[in-house]
């Protein structure tokens, strides 16, 4: 038997993940060789070409999301990955602590300061700054911090009675100078040529300089300095440039025999606002005979307006009133991206940086690669 | 060092034992470090040693077997003073 290529909807079908009340099904994507008899499928560039786009759903500076369509998983995992685990950021590495006499412990604070996100000039962050190494020779640590690989910060803060609190205050922040240290008390120490990347509005500061470090009461100071320097997520989430990477599939809603009246308002409520609407039927479809309308001009329908919305929380398959009428899905090959800067990178430049990264990455294997058949 | 070889740390010359509170301790950078404070007080006074009150947080002078309370509140418990010297921490 001669074989016959698949129709248009055979393609888009293979690409659904189903969502059934209790099971998901077709959970792999089967587009590879030998799979169907007597059809190709081995990954082709031209075909990929075709069948690849990028859509972008919003672009804030600190928050992007947009949806890539046509890849594999495993491409599109590699970019999430990189994304938290390879994109390398400054943040805070090692504390000096001269003086903490607040009730929080050296180690917690050290902790906490790490975890505070720092902003600056982007020129000086990813070009002028390079990787700091630790010497083996221990001895060797302080002769290797350079303007280029160490960013110093300072924090000084003690703790007062405020004389000019009105009698019978209970605010501590009203009571005392400096009884909540922020962020914002962290100060940037320029050394070098550093002057020249980090000045003005392109100065080392918290992202948010709201960020609460420790609470003090009278008598109590900190006393610390801090070096910063480059680093990696897969070593440590404080140099993760985002706060989540992240990526979900396009949901498919198919509602396949008509869901009309209070049954429409009712599905609707079934899903998150703005995924379901409600229309009139026509008089066209309620004339044509067997698509379920006959009869029902001037009724509403419910009418599938924005899937991408959608949570799949499966609430419209628990109903009796919709079995057989909806089918719910997932599109394997759509992937909808989320990501959140800590505000060291603009969100979109992370991916782009990304996609950089695992190119870099590629062509390292191939050399390796090829020294290894040589 | 052995627990019975520590003496009590003192502003005075002989403040080489191990744990004293000595100023520019050997090697340790103290980066921006303020002025190294002076924990024994005056120095003058040998058996002085300061330590916080419990309570109001003062720091109370106190003799050898002198009675263990602040001399401002009078709360009974006094704690050690921290270290002079710079502590290094990993921000993890
Ligand atoms: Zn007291």
């Amino acid at each position: 038997m001669p074989h016959k290529p698949p129709t248009k909807e055979e393609l888009e079908r293979r690409k659904i993940v189903g969502i059934n009340e209790e099971t998901i099904t077709d959970v792999a994507s089967s587009d590879y060789p030998l799979h169907y008899p007597g059809e190709e499928h081995s990954w082709d560039i031209d075909a990929f070409r075709r069948g690849f786009s990028i859509q972008f759903h919003h672009n804030d500076p600190f928050e992007a999301s947009f949806s890539l369509i046509g890849i594999d998983a495993s491409i599109a995992n590699a970019f999430r990955r990189t994304m938290i685990a390879d994109i390398p950021t400054l943040a805070i590495e090692t504390v000096f602590i001269n003086n903490n006499t607040s009730v929080i412990q050296d180690e917690v604070l050290s902790h906490r300061l790490g975890l505070i996100p720092f902003k600056g000039g982007h020129e000086g962050l990813h070009k002028f700054l390079k990787w700091w190494r630790k010497p083996t020779d221990e001895t060797l640590v302080n002769s290797s911090y350079y303007d280029y690989n160490t960013v110093s910060l300072r924090l000084e803060i003690q703790c007062e009675h405020n004389d000019k609190a009105a009698p019978g205050e209970t605010d501590p922040t009203k009571l005392y100078k400096h009884a909540h240290v922020y962020a914002r008390d962290i100060e940037f120490c320029p050394v070098g040529r550093q002057d020249r990347y980090f000045s003005g509005a392109d100065t080392i500061a918290p992202v948010n300089p709201d960020i609460l470090i420790a609470k003090l009461r009278p008598g109590q100071e900190i006393s610390l300095s801090m070096h910063m320097h480059k680093g990696v997520g897969s070593d440590h989430a404080k140099f993760s440039p985002v706060a989540t990477a992240s990526y979900r599939l396009m949901p498919v809603i198919n509602i396949e025999r008509p869901i009309l009246g209070a049954d429409a308002e009712k599905f609707a409520r079934c899903f998150p606002r703005g995924v379901i609407g409600l229309k009139k039927v026509t008089a066209k479809e309620a004339a044509q005979e067997g698509s379920g309308y006959e009869g029902h001009e001037g009724e509403v329908k419910a009418v599938v307006v924005d899937p991408m919305r959608d949570t799949v929380s499966r609430e419209c398959l628990r109903h009796e009133e919709f079995k057989g009428k909806v089918k719910l899905g997932r599109r394997r090959d759509h992937f909808i991206y989320l990501v959140e800067s800590t505000g060291q990178w603009e969100s979109d430049a992370i991916f782009l940086e990304a996609v950089a990264h695992l190119k870099k990455r590629a062509r390292d294997l191939e050399k390796q690669v090829v020294n290894m058949v040589r | 060092m052995s627990r019975e070889e520590y003496q009590i740390p003192t502003g005075s010359a002989s403040a080489s034992v191990g744990g004293g509170a000595g100023a520019g301790a050997g090697g340790s950078s103290s980066y921006n470090a303020p002025a190294v404070r002076d924990y024994t007080g005056s120095g003058a006074d040998g058996g002085t040693m300061y330590y916080m009150c419990g309570d109001c947080a003062v720091r109370v002078p106190l003799e050898k077997g002198a009675a263990i309370r602040c001399q401002k509140c009078g709360a009974r418990v006094l704690y050690k003073e921290r270290t002079k010297r710079m502590v290094q921490f990993e921000a993890r």
